[in-house]
């Protein structure tokens, strides 16, 4: 988990300016500073909250009140990697909880949680459109799809 | 020569760079609508096109255009609804993946039409790639001189930028995704006022689906006339299909609006895996009541599924044959609902939560009839009384699920276990 | 015109109103939850629906406006099912803990179940768990009950504009969060508790100690914190309030209250109340008879005065006192007496900031209507934080913020920080070279034709500092342009100004700056004012030179009017103020002091020399409501009741007489009016008072602008001003600005290690009454040193720690607070706290064009508190 410093916070601070200028209020850049905030913290932490309220001029409970209403966002520090599992409709007929089993069988994985090593952390999904070439997930920033076990256990080996 | 207007040349990896796509003849349209058309010359095409647009709802887009067109307040905001969450849907995504600057192409012309300078492109966070590919596009077409302060020196402004969801099915729903949108909850706006008067930041701002902008383009360079040609009358022009669940070839299909699903099935996607028999199909996704195998003769339109009693909604066609266990399925949309439920409406709130738990005991083996009566009351309750058409959908699937398959609820309560396992 | 028809029932309207208001002016009651007065339909909890004909679904009567031949239906069969499912759906989650529910009584969600629900439960499933939280001082949560209307945080955000809580999560999982936290800016004003329709959000105040039903009794009244005047209402049982609850229908503050005024009543109860009048006796104060006390008093003010001259007496008033009160102790100082030494607090920087303000633009250029700023398209605030000092006049500032107005403020933006788009906070010292450079801007841009030949002269006159120096003392140019460039376009402005204008030099010359700001914006302006009647003590004629009225005494008419209509002869002469008593006590010409609901040794800054001062009168008299420090030196002192045990009219900020009833009597106190004219009557007066009405009639008969104002008409929303007679207006001659024609000069920084002290409002405190108030002490128990990040590392200190400030006038120990408001080299410190208040460490000089308090002696070191 990347410290926070103030030099991250700064990195931060620029990148929101940035974002701000794409949009006429400043509110308007909270969603994607969220992103910026977990790419340099590996989650939303508290001080990125603060920074971004003090930046963006929105009250911390406002922000709060924002993040916490996207499924996608994280809000308490995670694993290395995101498995993004999903098990709506078209990938469950297919098979996606046999997988979620799995998960948990083979590396200790449940929904939510991370390996005790903290490499992976899983999050169920509802559907993320592979619903073709379902069961799908997405790892991190990559999708894969048409999923087995031993797919994911090759996948999931190239990701230290 | 590829038949396909939406999807064409995607076969094609070079497609998704503007040299590509302009090789094919991309941003012609662009060009010709600047050069030659009026704003109002646009508009009455769309019009005349009868288009309607491909997010779910049908709505006549010309109509839509004009109502904005009609509010003298200024800035006008143009937004593409990317956010595709509906599931079993993903038509959009290889719009978005492989075939960029049609979209874009789309929305520049509709800028134009509206004399809107400033865009936004609403993609869910799910589609990682498709933001990388976008973007790319994006900072091409602007290298080009399509979008920028002086589009095509002609003293047009369009600027256009992705802007990322972050999981959060309601934001489909065009005034959530306003919100979303503006760094707020992503919850549900009183209408009226509508977004045509009142959107982004209240300036008037023009939702469309991704593919009802890859649609433009052709309008404009082949006329209203050719497009009226293809599909249905009251509902013309191709239509992406996604097709899941138990096909021999689940994917995306482009056909004509008002082909029926029999042919869906059957033609175009080799028929039931496994040889199995068809048990339901879903038309529109997870939002779309399920027509039972007797009515797959129905067409695929807006117009004439209403009369089957479903949607067109987004064209996601899920199929079920007899391994799938209905009360399953419809468990695990109810927990969908459940969680994308806003929370801001009582009904959607707790009902969904309600519902999926009574479907839960049911699908366990853990429910008395009782419940069956229960959930039915409950589902009702829901219906018609929400504040959007999330809460509504949710319980107006189940309804119908309930009224088709119901020997498989009971064999559920009777015999506690599952009919198909 | 409208014309609709409900359940059959036509209504007719020519106004857009929604089913909802249409059915409630045919008596149709709509059964809602989400729908909150002064809130904005929100149609989420799905409560109200109708059956609208032609259309196919139920629709929200909230939120859906009438549209003529529009056919409702309330009451089908459908619409009882609707309610009966919408309120099944809020109960399933919800605890059925109703005997336990402070809320039980006077729940919507209780009535409407006993009217709309079903029997019985058919929820078989777990209900969903919340936190239940007790982390806040004054406020108990139990999310538990929470229906998710979001009422509570449509009025935070909407109308308190604190934002302080937010809905987190989504669908199901949905909760209201968190209120306070440290870093989240809740500031306690409890207006979600009237929003709240039910259990979820209760006072912890009363918490189990009460049901609705218990309440005998309610009074309503004016709230006694600060100069706004609130309307609020006491609910009692037996002796004692058992809460504080607004009014949505009447009063200015429209339903919406702060924390001082809904939480800070219970010092009224605090044990430490004076019960008994005490007279000294071997060095000792011992209780007595009302008798004896007033007697003596009587007595030893007769004495002395034969002795010495009524000149050696001297009177202070109290803005916390009723205009009755105040008008009776200048009738003892004054007429009795024959003195004309009558002063109060009001004298540190309201009354000569008003006074100067009337002088350039005649009498009541500061009164208008706080309701009205709301309506404005831009408020400029210079000198102190309104959200804090007045802080329901804040909440109307921030509204103009909301509704797209522009807001500025010189100097700290506390409570309107997110209200501004840029920081005009300057270093210490130098806001007359920050209003200097905007009133120039704003003059110039508007190219402004004035029809005052005085102000126009001393506007040419003005020396306008360049962009460099301003820089120099910490604002940006674009700050400043900014703020130029929107004045001018302001076509409704409001400036407000606060004390720290007048309170740390550069007085005169601030408020000239002010004064004619306001004047080119053509704007209104407002003084704040931390009492709820200093105004009203000035109009009472407790300002030297001021008669009842508020008339100068150098306009001889007055003083015959008072001999013609009341038989009263006005001493000659103007009189000491309050500075001058001091120094008059000390030097031995002042010899005798009444001293009424004031706290001098406190509220004055040097407490060594005013304390030295008062030991060496030969008499001191204090009537008020605790042993304060200056009472326990006092050789009589009278138990006074209490502002929530008293009648009587206060006069707010607005100039608005408003009327204070009396709801309890837990102390034997008496009021001060009462006091004093037994006093007056043992000194040989001859009127006799039965009530305070009757001494209210006095006034009206004598006040030239009270003339004709009966007490019983001053219900609702009061008297406002101008009541009976006409203001003054422009009254003659040229007023004096100091320093007009001077370079501002840039302000001198404190060497390194040393740090200005400035005095710091908090909004939980009102000055040192409110460390008797168990709730407030509860939000805000210890003083608190706040000082800028940079400044504080620095001196190697952090947040929390406690810090011990030494001046040349004294020590005062407080816990370091960082805030990034505060400008580099300052911290600021209240005065509220026992033995650490502000006042008490600094030292002060007398302005000489203002007369005011100019205080002085601010540089102070601070250092880390020794381990206990
Ligand atoms: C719950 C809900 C979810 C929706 N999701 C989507 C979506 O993911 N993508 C989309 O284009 N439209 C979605 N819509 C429809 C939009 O509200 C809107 O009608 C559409 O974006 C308009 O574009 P169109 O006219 O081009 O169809 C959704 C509607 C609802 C009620
Ligand atoms: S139906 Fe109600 S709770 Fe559900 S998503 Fe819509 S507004 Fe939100
Ligand atoms: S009062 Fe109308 S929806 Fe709540």
């Amino acid at each position: 988990m990347p410290q926070v410093t103030t030099e991250r916070l700064k990195i931060l601070r620029g990148k929101i300016y940035e974002l701000m200028e794409l949009y006429p209020s400043y509110q308007a850049a909270l969603l994607p500073s969220f992103f910026v905030a977990e790419e340099i913290f590996g989650f939303i932490s508290p001080e990125a909250i603060g920074e971004i309220s003090n930046v963006t001029g929105v009250p911390a409970a406002e922000i709060r009140g924002v993040a916490s209403f996207y499924a996608m966002y994280k809000t308490k520090p995670m694993g290395r990697h995101i498995i993004q599992l999903c098990t709506n409709v078209s990938c469950m007929i297919e098979g996606a909880y046999d997988l979620v089993e799995y998960l948990k069988e083979k590396y200790g994985l449940t929904p939510g949680g991370t390996t005790p090593d903290g490499r992976f952390s899983l999050v169920i999904m509802e559907c993320i459109g592979a619903c073709g070439t379902a069961p799908a997930m997405i790892l991190d920033t990559d999708s894969y799809e048409n999923l087995t076990k031993d797919r994911l256990d090759t996948l999931l080996e190239s990701y230290k | 020569m590829d038949e396909r207007i939406i999807l064409r040349n995607t076969d094609d990896p070079l497609n998704a760079s503007i040299a590509g796509y302009m090789a094919h003849g991309g941003y012609k349209a662009l060009e010709q609508a600047v050069g030659e058309l009026t704003p109002r010359d646009i508009i009455d095409e769309i019009k005349s096109s009868g288009l309607r647009g491909r997010g779910g709802a049908g709505f006549p887009t010309g109509m839509k255009w004009q109502f904005a067109s009609l509010d003298p307040k200024f800035p006008k905001y143009l937004v593409c609804n990317a956010d595709e969450g509906e599931p079993g849907t993903f038509k959009d995504r290889p719009i978005l993946e492989h075939n960029p600057h049609l979209l874009i192409e789309g929305m520049i012309i509709s800028a134009y039409a509206l004399q809107s300078t400033r865009g936004y492109i609403y993609l869910r966070g799910e589609y990682p790639h498709a933001k990388r590919v976008l973007e790319r596009a994006i900072e091409e077409a602007l290298a080009s001189g399509y979008l920028g302060n002086d589009i095509l020196s002609k003293h047009f402004r369009f600027n256009l930028t992705v802007h990322s969801g972050a999981g959060a099915y309601i934001c489909g729903e065009e005034t959530a995704l306003l919100d979303s949108l503006e760094g707020r909850r992503g919850l549900p706006r009183l209408k009226p006022p509508f977004p045509v008067n009142s959107g982004l930041w209240g300036k008037p701002t023009i939702v469309n689906n991704v593919e009802t902008f890859a649609n433009i383009p052709y309008i404009v360079s082949q006329g209203a006339k050719a497009y009226a040609s293809i599909g249905v009358k009251d509902c013309p022009g191709p239509k992406l299909f996604s097709v899941s669940g138990r096909v021999n070839k689940p994917g995306v299909y482009e056909l004509p609006m008002g082909i029926s699903l029999r042919e869906i099935i059957y033609t175009h996607c080799g028929g039931i895996k496994g040889g199995g028999s068809l048990k339901g199909v879903i038309p529109g996704g997870i939002s779309t009541p399920i027509i039972a195998p007797e009515n797959i003769d129905c067409p695929m339109d807006f117009v004439h599924l209403p009369k089957y009693g479903s949607m067109l909604g987004s064209g996601a066609v899920m199929v079920f044959d007899d391994t799938v266990c209905i009360v399953r399925v419809y468990e695990r949309a109810m927990k969908f609902f459940e969680h994308e439920s806003c929370g801001k409406c009582t009904p959607c709130r707790e009902g969904t939560a309600w519902m999926r738990a009574i479907l839960g005991r049911i699908e366990r083996g853990d429910a008395s009839e009782r419940d069956l009566e229960t959930l039915q009351d409950v589902a009702e309750n829901v219906t018609g009384k929400t504040f959007c058409p999330l809460g509504d959908g949710a319980a107006g699937v189940l309804l119908a699920a309930m009224k088709t398959y119901r020997e498989e609820f009971e064999y559920h309560i009777k015999n506690k276990r599952c009919k198909v396992q | 015109m409208i014309k609709i028809t409900i359940d059959g029932i036509e209504v007719q309207t020519d106004r857009e109103i929604t089913i909802l208001e249409a059915a409630k002016q045919v008596g149709i009651e709509i059964p809602t939850l989400c729908t909150f007065k002064n809130l904005s339909p929100s149609g989420s909890c799905r409560m109200c629906l109708v059956e609208i004909e032609r259309l196919s679904r139920p629709q929200t009567a909230c939120t859906v406006k009438i549209t003529d031949g529009m056919v409702v239906r309330t009451n089908s069969e459908a619409i009882m099912r609707a309610r009966k499912a919408v309120l099944e759906f809020l109960l399933i989650n919800h605890p059925l803990d109703c005997p336990v529910c402070d809320k039980a009584g006077e729940c919507i969600l209780q009535d409407l179940s006993a009217k709309y629900g079903a029997a019985a439960g058919r929820f078989k499933e777990g209900k969903r768990t919340n936190p239940v939280s007790f982390e806040d001082p004054v406020i108990v949560r139990d999310m538990q009950r929470c229906i998710l209307c979001t009422r509570c945080v449509r009025t935070c955000d909407d109308l308190q504009g604190a934002f302080a809580i937010s809905v987190i999560n989504r669908g199901s999982h949905s909760l209201i969060e968190p209120f306070s936290g440290g870093r989240f800016d809740c500031e306690y004003c409890g207006n979600c508790l009237s929003a709240c329709p039910v259990g979820a959000i209760t006072s912890k105040l009363h918490r189990h100690t009460y049901r609705p039903w218990y309440i005998e009794r309610q009074v309503e009244t004016i709230c006694g914190h600060c100069g706004v005047g609130c309307t609020l209402t006491l609910q009692m049982r037996e002796n004692t309030i058992i809460r504080v609850i607004p009014d949505f229908e009447k009063g200015l503050n429209s339903g919406m209250l702060c924390v001082m005024g809904r939480f800070g009543y219970d010092y009224t109860e605090h044990e430490e109340r004076l019960r008994s009048p005490l007279i000294r006796k071997d060095g000792e104060l011992v209780p007595v008879s009302w008798e004896e006390a007033v007697e003596f008093t009587a007595w030893r003010l007769k004495e002395l005065v034969k002795k010495y001259g009524g000149g050696a007496v001297a009177g202070i008033a109290s803005g916390r006192c009723t205009n009755e009160d105040n008008y009776m102790l200048q009738k003892l100082i004054r007429y009795v007496l024959g003195s004309n030494n009558i002063d109060s607090a009001a004298r540190l920087f309201y009354r000569p900031a008003v006074s100067y303000l009337e002088r350039m633009f005649g009498q009541g250029i500061t009164a208008n209507l706080i309701p009205g700023i709301a309506n404005s398209d831009g408020v400029f605030v210079a000198g102190g934080d309104p959200t804090t000092i007045n802080p329901v006049l804040g909440i109307a500032v921030r509204s103009v913020w909301k509704k797209g107005g522009k807001v500025f403020v010189v100097g700290k933006s506390g409570g309107l920080r997110s209200n501004i788009k840029h920081e005009l906070n300057h270093a210490e010292g130098a806001g007359a070279l920050v209003l200097t450079w905007i009133l120039a801007k704003v003059y110039e841009k508007k190219n402004f034709i004035s029809e005052n030949s005085i102000i126009d002269k001393k506007l040419s006159a003005l020396k306008v500092p360049d962009m460099d120096m301003l820089v120099r003392v910490g604002v940006s140019p674009e700050a400043l342009q900014y703020t130029a460039d929107e004045l001018v376009r302001l076509k409704n402005p409001v400036v407000i100004i606060g004390p720290e204008t007048v309170l740390y030099g550069n007085g005169s010359k601030n408020l000239f700056l002010l004064g004619a700001l306001n004047y080119v914006l053509n704007g209104r302006l407002f003084v704040l004012m931390d009492e709820p009647n200093t105004q009203g003590c000035l109009d009472m004629g407790c300002s030297p030179g001021v008669l009842v009225g508020g008339r100068p005494v150098e306009l001889e008419t007055f003083g015959h009017k008072m001999e013609n209509t009341a038989g009263m002869k006005t001493p000659e002469g103007t009189g000491l103020n309050l500075f001058e008593m001091i120094n008059g006590a000390n030097s031995g010409s002042i010899k005798a002091m009444f001293v009424m609901g004031e706290n001098p040794v406190f509220n004055i800054p040097d407490k060594k020399k005013v304390e030295s001062a008062l030991q060496k009168l030969e008499f001191l008299a204090v009537s008020d409501i605790f042993l304060t420090e200056t009472a326990s030196l006092a050789d009589v002192v009278f138990p006074a009741s209490a502002w929530s045990e008293k009648d009587g009219t206060y006069t707010n900020l607005e100039r608005r007489l408003q009327r204070l009833r009396k709801g309890t009597m837990s102390s034997r106190g008496r009021a001060d009016w009462k006091i004093l004219a037994d006093i007056c009557k043992a000194l040989g007066m001859k009127e006799s008072y039965t009530d305070v009405k009757s001494v209210w009639d006095e006034i009206s008969r004598i006040s030239s602008v009270h003339s004709g104002v009966r007490y019983e008409s001053l219900i609702g929303r009061g008297g406002i001003w101008p009541y009976g007679g006409e203001p003054l207006r422009g009254i003659e001659g040229d007023f004096e600005v100091e320093g007009l024609e001077d370079m501002p000069e840039l302000p001198g920084f404190a060497q390194s290690g040393r740090v200005i002290l400035k005095e710091d409002k908090s909004l939980i405190h009102s000055s040192s009454l409110s460390r008797y108030s168990p709730a407030l002490m509860g939000v805000a128990s210890e003083p608190l040193l706040m000082i800028n990040p940079v400044t504080a590392q620095s001196l190697g200190l952090s947040d929390n720690e406690r810090v011990v400030i030494t001046s040349d006038k004294g020590t005062a120990v407080a816990i370091l607070r960082a805030d990034r408001g505060m400008p580099e080299g300052v911290a600021a410190l209240s005065n509220t706290f026992k033995d650490n208040g502000f006042r008490s460490i600094v030292g002060y000089t007398i302005d000489p064009t203002l007369k005011s308090l100019n205080i002085t002696d601010r540089v102070v070191t601070i250092e880390r508190a020794k381990q206990l």
